[in-house]
């Protein structure tokens, strides 16, 4: 689908465009804080993961 | 082979001993069952020679080969509520109303192996005293004297000590369950376990070293799943999100296998129960962990579903532990969910951003849930509540190219949480990249919806469109339970 049509689509459907600066604050927020912090916590789940695999279970 | 043995009191559990031979341990597994099981049971059927897979491949495996003679055939028992009596000529159980599976209360394995004998066991949560209120389960069909019955219930037994530990029943239990409700899994039988935890075979008692994390891990891997390990920070206080991620996947009803370091022990997580009012305290933004009372486990050193705290504040025996002690745990997942728990956790509450857009509650008054379901369940549950649902959103969700597997974000006031509904519901893509800004399909509440377009990569800006809803006069959506087994105890 086209630009054009997929607008005209999302018209049929009752869909409007979202105000630019609430989309805006909210990727600023992903890009800036939520994706660095969701790497980060990634990475350090990663490392503890790795550190318990040794862990010894026999009760 | 076939014995009736009723029941006026816990204390006639004692009875056992004599019915049974002494290689089975009956004094112990009376003292077990006299514990933990409700007076609603009210007559066992002792089925002696039976033929048990799970023992089996342990004694062709092992107890064969020892000097020590063992015998290859198990005792199982059968329990049953006061409407079922026995006609030992017949050989035939009967009731009144001739419902004979609505009083059947599941069955119990036992190993001719001296110690620890008690094998592969299903048991209704309704007769466990103390069971948490909402288990997972599957349905477990049991054959018996040409009768078909059927259990829900989620499988248990003892640690073999000498060939299997802790984690190889923690693991076990977990996969018979996969077995019994996905069709797409195989049954793995106690050697299996064993033998998949290595790479080789290590023979004779080396499993009985115990396993490592490392080790319950390839187990699952073997099984075809795909596990996620996830391990908590050390100071368990600065780690919230990891219980937060613990309630997902059992919300999601994906039992968790759980391991506490400090204790060097294993259980399966499977089921909890909510907080019958929510601790009030300063106003801030919370967690479906919050609002728990318990987690019930299936341990193997006691009766299934036992019940414990999320806490370490209440006063506990030194066997009791908390789901503080809980440092590591593994969730056996179906392929294709990409994007974490912990990206979830995050994304979640980044969303009050447009929370303007949808309504948000305030978020010092919120509670986020999140947990993992398919497209087609949701389709399924919108559906049935459809009268809740401006016709244009409802439309919207059944055309959605849903990936499989979803996560489901929900923002519920604390007196919603109260009545079971929410304020509004995200759906998250499962496959999404960590690096995506925008891994949504869809954020409503009531007063409108955003529609992400993910049929084309990168769109941004130009792939969020706004729905205008017609509040449909309630005060809430229905909560999205993920329909675990309530307990009805008897």
């Amino acid at each position: 689908m086209d630009d054009k049509n997929d607008a005209a689509h999302k018209v049929s459907q009752g869909l409007m465009p979202i105000d630019p600066s609430v989309l805006k604050e909210f990727l600023r927020e992903m890009n800036d804080t939520v994706i660095p912090e969701i790497q980060k916590a990634v990475e350090e789940r990663r490392l503890l993961a790795a550190e318990s695999r040794q862990w010894q279970l026999k009760c | 082979m076939y014995a009736w043995m009723q029941l006026s009191s816990s204390a006639d559990l004692a009875q056992l001993a004599n019915a049974i031979p002494t290689e089975y341990d009956a004094a112990t597994v009376a003292q077990t069952l006299s514990g933990g099981i409700s007076d609603a049971v009210k007559a066992i059927l002792i089925e002696s020679d039976y033929v048990d897979k799970d023992y089996r491949s342990t004694y062709y495996n092992f107890y064969a080969k020892k000097g020590q003679r063992y015998r290859n055939d198990c005792v199982r028992l059968h329990f049953f509520d006061r409407t079922v009596s026995f006609d030992a000529d017949k050989l035939a159980p009967s009731c009144a109303d001739r419902e004979l599976n609505n009083h059947y209360f599941g069955y119990m394995v036992l190993r001719p192996t001296g110690v620890a004998t008690i094998g592969r066991t299903v048991l209704s949560p309704d007769i466990r005293r103390g069971a948490g209120r909402l288990i997972i389960t599957a349905n477990h069909k049991v054959h018996l004297l040409g009768y078909r019955f059927e259990i829900h219930g989620f499988p248990w037994m003892n640690q073999h000590v000498d060939i299997s530990v802790c984690a190889h029943a923690a693991c076990w239990s977990i996969l018979r369950h996969y077995s019994e409700r996905y069709n797409v899994y195989r049954e793995f039988l106690t050697h299996d376990i064993t033998m998949m935890a290595h790479e080789f075979n290590p023979g004779g008692l080396v499993p009985s070293r115990g396993l490592q994390m490392a080790h319950a891990e390839r187990v699952f891997q073997e099984a075809a799943t795909f596990p996620v390990h996830i391990a908590r920070s050390k100071d368990k206080s600065a780690d919230p999100s990891f219980y937060r991620q613990m309630i997902a996947y059992v919300e999601s009803r994906f039992p968790i296998f759980a391991a506490m370091s400090s204790r060097r022990h294993a259980v399966a997580i499977v089921g909890y129960e909510w907080l019958s009012a929510l601790n009030t305290g300063a106003p801030r933004l919370r967690f479906a962990w919050d609002a728990l009372r318990s987690l019930a486990v299936v341990d193997d050193n006691f009766l299934p579903y036992m019940s414990i705290s999320t806490t370490a504040d209440a006063p506990r025996s030194a066997k009791d532990y908390s789901a503080e002690d809980i440092d590591s745990l593994i969730v056996a997942l179906p392929e294709k969910m990409f994007y974490p728990a912990d990206a979830v956790d995050r994304l979640g509450p980044a969303l009050f951003k447009l929370g303007a857009v949808v309504g948000l509650p305030p978020r010092d008054n919120t509670i986020i849930r999140y947990f993992i379901t398919t497209g087609s369940a949701l389709r399924s549950f919108v559906r049935e509540k459809a009268g809740e649902f401006d016709p244009r959103l409802l439309t919207t969700i059944m055309t959605i190219p849903f990936a499989q597997f979803v996560w489901i974000v929900e923002f519920a006031t604390e007196s919603q949480w109260a009545r079971g509904v929410v304020e509004a519901r995200a759906v998250i893509d499962a496959t999404a990249s960590l690096t995506e800004a925008m891994p949504l399909w869809l954020f409503h509440g009531q007063a409108a919806a955003l529609v992400f377009d993910r049929k084309t990569v990168g769109q941004i800006t130009d792939g969020v469109g706004v729905l205008t809803l017609v509040p449909a006069g309630h005060t809430g959506f229905t909560r999205m339970e993920r329909n675990l087994r309530a307990t009805q105890a008897k």
